[in-house]
């Protein structure tokens, strides 16, 4: 008995629960338990006890007619299949895997197009010309780049390619105006700072009625390391672009000007 | 039918036989019981497990257990276990032991007669008792005692 006072209380608790045939102790806990007491004698005794009384049980007589009684077919439904059974099925395994992946895939468009704006694709093709040109292609001029609105409506007839308050300050090396793959008039303005690029194109327009589509505030476009902001303002887009990231644009884009 | 499943019908019987120690009366409600999950199995509702008839045969045990003469419920003297106690116990007829089990209150009645089936594994008896792990856990204590008391008292140590 000495050996069972060391026991847990939580064993002692569990072991008068011990049954005769491991496969019954179907918990943990339980197996646990019997582990610890194995050797000690009162848990022998205790199961010595249980197997006398069980062969006890097992000497009641069956009387015939019970014996005679019991039906040939089952009366018990056949096991249910769990649904974490159907689950680790390969077709089904398959069949999931596929349609997270059409969600995933799904949700990633859904949010790009949520993010997308008038001009975007314009915008990200004019990158990829940012990243080819040099600056000597371009017209050299010395002004500031607010300054060459005037420049490009006197000299090029185009109206409303102005250079946003935020970046009109900053000195201007080159400007060159050219036609896009699309026939569209663009105004390119390299300046000092930073070697950055500004681009004035056509905005958007609706197929049917001609408008130019509108967005507010400043948009981000990103093409092969290349960053553009992009602003519309009556019917033209303003994109100042450079190599770099968003972080690089954003104290630019972020500062007030009147 | 399957083996298993035919013998699982026998200790039905025996349980019954435990619950009352009236071999008519366990017949009976064998009979009952097995009527029950024909009627339930024919209606498309047939029993989920084998638990389900002896739960079912439990609570006509206990029924007819209300009806008859109910032993008077008084405690029980309770006594270590022995290591003479499986001569003792082999002493006895399973009719004995059937009138000690039927003698003792519920739920332990249910504990102890599931138990000794040897039948069940843990959860199936803590599910059929609908008991938590320490009430079951101080029934069947309590129920070796009480039994080793009782064999102390009918099989004296002088007659072992």
């Amino acid at each position: 008995m000495s050996a069972v006072t060391q026991l847990s209380r939580r064993d002692k608790m569990l072991l008068h629960c011990a049954p005769l045939c491991e496969e019954h102790a179907d918990e943990h806990a339980l197996r646990t338990a019997i582990h610890h007491a194995k050797k000690t004698e009162a848990y022998v005794t205790q199961q010595n006890f249980d197997k006398a009384a069980t062969a006890l049980v097992q000497r009641v007589a069956i009387p015939r007619e019970i014996v005679e009684w019991i039906p040939t077919e089952t009366f018990i439904a056949p096991p249910r299949r769990p649904w974490k059974k159907y689950a680790q099925h390969p077709a089904f395994l398959a069949t999931g895997i596929a349609v997270l992946v059409i969600a995933i895939v799904g949700i990633i468009q859904l949010v790009e197009r949520l993010n997308r704006f008038p001009g975007q694709t314009t915008a990200q093709r004019l990158l990829i010309t940012a990243s080819s040109n040099k600056s000597m292609m371009l017209d050299p001029v010395k002004a500031d780049a607010g300054a060459l609105g005037d420049f490009l409506f006197m000299k090029h007839r185009l109206v409303h390619y102005d250079v946003p308050a935020e970046f009109a300050d900053l000195k201007a090396l080159g400007a060159r105006v050219f036609d896009d793959e699309e026939g569209q008039r663009v105004a390119q303005i390299w300046v000092v700072e930073k070697k950055m690029q500004f681009f004035m194109f056509p905005a958007e327009r609706d197929v049917k009625t001609g408008a130019a589509k509108h967005f507010n505030g400043w948009r981000y476009v990103d093409q092969d390391r290349w960053t553009g902001v992009v602003r519309e303002d009556k019917g033209v887009c303003f994109m100042a672009a450079l190599r770099g990231g968003e972080k690089d644009l954003a104290p630019y884009v972020s500062k007030k000007k009147e | 039918m399957a083996d298993e499943q035919k013998q699982d019908l026998l200790q039905l019987y025996r349980f019954c036989f435990l619950m009352l120690a009236d071999a008519a009366k366990a017949q009976e409600i064998f009979h009952a019981t097995l009527r029950e999950a024909a009627q339930l199995s024919a209606d498309g509702e047939s029993p989920r497990d084998r638990l389900w008839f002896f739960r079912n045969a439990r609570w006509r045990c206990l029924e007819a257990g209300e009806q008859g003469l109910r032993a008077e419920e008084v405690d029980f003297e309770q006594g270590e276990l022995g290591d003479g106690a499986p001569s003792q116990i082999e002493k006895l007829d399973p009719e004995q032991f059937a009138i000690w089990i039927s003698a003792a209150p519920d739920p332990q009645r249910t504990a102890l007669a599931l138990f000794y089936l040897n039948e069940f594994s843990y959860s199936d008896l803590l599910s059929v008792t609908e008991l938590k792990p320490p009430e079951l856990s101080k029934l069947l204590g309590n129920g070796r005692r009480e039994f080793q008391a009782w064999l102390d008292a009918t099989f004296p140590t002088t007659q072992t």
